[in-house]
This record gives C-alpha cells, sequence and structure tokens, in this order.
C-alpha cells in the first residue's frame, strides 16, 4: 500500500510538473509572439473572432440581465431601509468588479475553453500536431500562443462589454421603474466607480483568460491516441477552468478587501 | 568521414510500462535507402517517429549528421526540420486549412523571404510532382485518403528534403498511384536522397532498399545490406527474407506479358518462393545482382500484388 501511496504521489509529482512546465512555456512563447516570425497571425484573429465576437450576443444578453436584475431587487430591497443611493453602490461592486468577469469567464469556459480542448485533442489523435512539429512549426508557439492572447483580448473586451451592457439594463429598468435623466444616471454611478473597480475588474479577466486558455490548451494537447479521448478533453478542460476561475476569483477578492 | 546522414544509438522509447523501441541502434549513410519491415505494431511506425524527433526518446540517442537532436539549439532544430520530410501513414493534412496552405505552410515557414509567386510555384511543383492535378483550395475532408495521402507526400517533399521519413507511403493507394510512390522514391535516390521507410511491401523494399531492417516487439531483429538481408538464414526472419529474394528471381519471360500469362507466373513465381530451398533462392538472387533493375516487379503489379499479400 506504501508503495502505491508512493508511486501515485510520484506521478502526481510528474503531473504538476509537466504542468507547470506547460504552463511557462506557453506563457513564455505568447510573451514572445509578436517578436518572432508570424504565421500565427490568423490564428489569433480568428480567436478573438470566435471568442470575443461571436460571444458579443450572449455576453449582452446576459449583461442587460443581470443589471436589470439587479436593479428591480436592489431597487425593492434597500429602500426598505432607506439605502437607495447605495444601488450605484451594488451595481459597481456586483457588476464590475465581481460577476462581470465571472459571467464573462463561464461564457468562455462554455463556448471556446470547450472548443479549443476538443479541437486541439482532435487534432492529436489525426496526428495533425505531430505534422506540424515535422515541418518545423512549433505547436505551443503556432496554435497555444495566439489561442491564449485570443481568450485573453476576448475576455478583457468582453468584461468591458458587460459593464457597458450590464449599467445600461440597469438604466432600461430604471426608466420603468423610477425614471431618471441619462446623465444624471451615470454621474451617480461614476461618484460611486474608483479606479480600484476598474482595475480589480480587468485583472480578474486577464487571470481568468490566462486560466482558461492554459487548462483548455493543457487539456486539449494531452489527449493521446484515441478519439474517445477527445470529448473527455473538453469536460475535463471546462471542469478545470471552472474550479480554478472561482478559486483565483476568491483570492483576488480576498486581497481586495483583505489587503 | 563524415557523420551518417541519421545514427541511433541505443534508442528506448516507452509509452507508459510499455517499452514500444527497445535499444534500437543502427546507421543510415548518405544517399542511402533504409526500409524497415515487421508485422503490424511490431514497431515500426514508433520507429521512424523516434528517428525524426516526433516521439521523445526515453534512452538513447538519434544523431542528425553528427548532431544530436535532443541538443540541437531552436535554429538547429529549425534547419533539421528544413531538410528532412515526413509522409505520415494517415496523410495527417491539416483539416482546418485548405490543401493549398497544406503545401505553403512548410515554405512560408522555413523560406519566409520568399514572395507570394514563388511559393505558389514551389505548391504547384510538388502537387504535379505527386500526380495532384485537382483543385488545390480544396479542404483535406473533399479528398478521398488516397488523395489526402498523396497531397500528404507532397508537403513532405515541397522543400526538397535530404533525408525523407515515410511511413507505408504506397499502402491502400490504387496502383497508378502507388507506383508514382515508387517513381518518386527512385527519383529521390537518383538525387542522392536519404530515404527512411517504413515498409509492408516487399515489392518496394526489392525495388529500392540499400537496408533493411526487421522489427519485432519493438526490436530490431536485423539491420543490413539488402544483400544480406537475403541471406539471413534466422528462422525468425525467414518469411521476409523468403518474399525478398521471390522479388529478386529474373526475368518472366515474354509469354507471361499477357494476362493469363501474368496469373500464372505469378502463382508460379509464388510457389517457388515457398518451395526451394533456401541456398537455391539465394544462389538465384545473387545471379540478379541488380536489385534497382525491378524485373519482376513492373509498374502495374508491383505495389499491388505485394499490397495485396502484406
Amino acid at each position: 500500500m506504501l508503495e502505491r501511496l508512493g508511486r501515485a504521489t510520484i506521478r502526481r509529482a510528474e503531473e504538476a510538473s509537466y504542468a507547470f512546465g506547460f504552463f511557462a512555456q506557453v506563457m513564455r512563447e505568447s510573451i514572445l509572439f509578436f517578436r518572432r516570425r508570424q504565421v500565427g497571425f490568423k490564428v489569433l484573429v480568428m480567436q478573438i473572432l470566435f471568442t470575443g465576437v461571436e460571444a458579443l450576443r450572449i455576453s449582452a444578453v446576459l449583461a442587460v440581465a443581470i443589471g436589470a436584475a439587479i436593479n428591480l431587487i436592489g431597487s425593492s430591497l434597500l429602500a426598505e431601509f432607506g439605502q437607495s443611493k447605495l444601488m450605484y453602490s451594488l451595481l459597481i461592486i456586483v457588476i464590475t468588479r465581481e460577476l462581470g468577469p465571472l459571467l464573462t469567464a463561464f461564457i468562455v469556459i462554455a463556448r471556446s475553453g470547450t472548443a479549443i480542448a476538443t479541437e486541439l485533442g482532435g487534432m492529436v489523435v489525426a496526428h495533425e500536431i505531430e505534422a506540424y512539429v515535422a515541418v518545423g512549426v512549433n505547436p505551443i508557439s503556432y496554435l497555444a500562443a495566439p489561442r491564449l492572447l485570443g481568450v485573453v483580448a476576448s475576455m478583457l473586451t468582453l468584461d468591458v462589454y458587460f459593464n457597458l451592457f450590464g449599467l445600461a439594463g440597469s438604466f432600461a429598468v430604471v426608466q420603468l421603474i423610477k425614471p431618471i435623466a441619462f446623465d444624471e444616471y451615470f454621474r451617480n454611478l461614476l461618484e460611486v466607480l474608483g479606479a480600484g473597480d476598474l482595475l480589480m475588474g480587468l485583472l480578474k479577466s486577464l487571470v481568468f483568460g490566462v486560466i482558461i486558455a492554459v487548462a483548455s490548451l493543457y487539456r486539449g494537447f494531452a489527449v493521446e491516441r484515441a478519439s474517445t479521448e477527445v470529448p473527455v478533453a473538453g469536460i475535463r478542460a471546462v471542469g478545470s477552468s471552472f474550479m480554478l476561475c472561482i478559486v483565483a476569483d476568491v483570492l483576488l477578492t480576498a486581497m481586495q478587501y483583505l489587503g | 568521414m563524415a557523420a551518417p546522414v541519421l545514427e541511433l544509438r541505443s534508442v528506448t522509447c516507452t509509452r507508459g510500462e510499455a517499452v514500444i523501441l527497445d535499444e534500437v541502434s543502427l546507421r543510415l549513410e548518405e544517399g542511402e535507402a533504409a526500409f524497415f519491415m515487421g508485422a503490424a505494431g511490431s514497431g515500426k511506425s514508433a520507429l521512424l517517429k523516434a528517428a525524426s524527433g516526433l516521439d521523445v526518446a526515453s534512452a538513447g540517442e538519434i544523431l542528425f549528421r553528427g548532431r544530436e537532436l535532443s541538443r540541437m539549439t531552436r535554429r538547429e532544430e529549425a534547419e533539421f526540420r528544413r531538410k528532412t520530410g515526413f509522409v505520415f501513414q494517415d496523410a495527417a493534412l491539416w483539416a482546418n486549412q485548405s490543401l493549398y496552405d497544406n503545401l505553403a505552410l512548410p515554405v512560408r515557414i522555413h523560406e519566409p523571404g520568399l514572395g507570394a509567386a514563388a511559393i505558389d510555384a514551389a505548391v504547384r511543383r510538388a502537387a504535379e510532382l505527386v500526380g495532384y492535378d485537382e483543385e488545390l483550395r480544396a479542404r483535406p475532408a473533399e479528398l478521398s485518403l488516397g488523395e489526402r495521402r498523396l497531397i500528404g507526400l507532397a508537403r513532405a517533399l515541397v522543400l526538397d528534403p535530404e533525408l525523407l521519413y515515410m511511413d507505408e507511403p504506397a499502402a491502400n493507394l490504387d496502383e497508378e498511384s502507388a507506383e508514382r510512390v515508387h517513381e518518386i522514391q527512385a527519383a529521390l535516390k537518383d538525387r542522392g536522397r536519404s530515404l527512411f521507410v517504413a515498409s509492408s511491401s516487399s515489392a518496394a523494399v526489392s525495388r529500392f532498399a540499400d537496408r533493411v531492417g526487421v522489427l519485432r516487439g519493438g526490436r530490431l531483429l536485423a539491420y543490413g545490406s539488402f544483400d544480406e538481408a537475403a541471406a539471413w538464414t534466422d528462422p525468425a526472419l525467414r518469411g521476409i527474407t523468403g518474399r525478398l529474394k521471390a522479388r529478386k528471381a529474373p526475368p518472366r519471360p515474354e509469354w507471361a506479358s499477357s494476362l493469363a500469362g501474368a496469373w500464372a507466373d505469378a502463382l508460379a513465381e509464388d510457389k517457388s518462393a515457398v518451395d526451394e530451398p533456401e541456398w537455391k533462392l539465394r544462389d538465384g538472387a545473387s545471379g540478379d545482382g541488380d536489385i534497382d533493375s525491378d524485373a519482376d516487379a513492373g509498374p502495374s503489379e508491383g505495389g499491388g500484388e505485394e499490397d495485396g499479400r502484406g
């Protein structure tokens, strides 16, 4: 039993070491991406198109709905305590700092995380990755780096859009309950919006983007031979990304409030 | 003395607990064609992938012109890839790219200074070489497996490599395409290129092999010149040597050129390969002398017959 435990520990340590090495290599190639001869630029553009542009509609619908819901709940609840003014703080905290990055991450995980993992897994099974290596193309710099950059750029952009649409959705509800001038609404919002809120939202989007991309790439490249491994890679990419994003969210939030 | 174009020193590859290549050592000199034979699962593809650096060896050294693959710098590795090509058994074309881009990518990577016209010329030349004259804007999924494999061969040839790894290049191709692959192998040999081929076709081995290797269970049972291979007497190698000898039999008489005659001749040839004593066959083989003359493996039956048998 002790032997089995030892072997399992060694295997885990090897996997962790491999995962860390993979992460380091993807980050290195991503940083050097714009300095290298760029045949992967098209991959970057396609990734932004798929992850960012094509997710815009669902992100906007979700943001408007969330903004509206917060306003509906907040306006009735806060009014009971005579704290209606706190509505703007609540909107900023929930949409800009917390839910915006997290829900955007969930959208990207559901759409792009699975797509990246299964696409790469399929390429491994079809020996396409080996074919890239055989012709002298580094799969990390050609396939992984542009995907990571595309996902991160899309996360940041989608987060900004989520904020705009979320606050706009809230404004639309305000017009139904208690009409208020557009400039007054946004002036009140800007009064409570600090640079720290914006930066934390963007930092979370950046971290979540890196997590989603690396986890999905790792799971995709980890497929070995069988096509049955491909959907499993997709499922694992989603599971890992969700878990790591939530853990990172808690840590970043704790840093902000406790630090 | 110049370093061999490729050298493997006690190369071992493992997958999990399984050993898929077991201490394989061999040398391939400039301009030579080495063919590796063995049953399915014997380690032929694993050998090619290890020798080309596509699979990482768990032990041993692989040297290309004296430079060890695992110690190459990024630039040296790019140069190695520039000078070598790999033909995959299942084509391994990039499904999300057009055929044109499949052929153009290696050129774009290794010849970044080339203009669109020069890239286009290289792509069209490679496609023409393998006899593909259809639309190159199509995606690989629109092609038959045979066509995909021809494009896979064209991709490996597009940069005119010095060393070509080929994994069953003519298997499952129609006779015309298989013969074209053989013609390309002949042309590559004429141009002094080195070939490292996994093959189940003893016809191809008899036509082109300077060196023959036999694999079983990941072990290289034997590796030697074609003449040495023809003289192997080990029972474990007898099936393969028998087929090689059959290929080296004297040319058939003219009457055998008719279809019925050819069938009869093929049957007789098969029978003689089985029945005749080994020493007699060996004499016949050495009397033939020229392995490239391919007297008995004409374009029509060379690949097809052997592929069917193998």
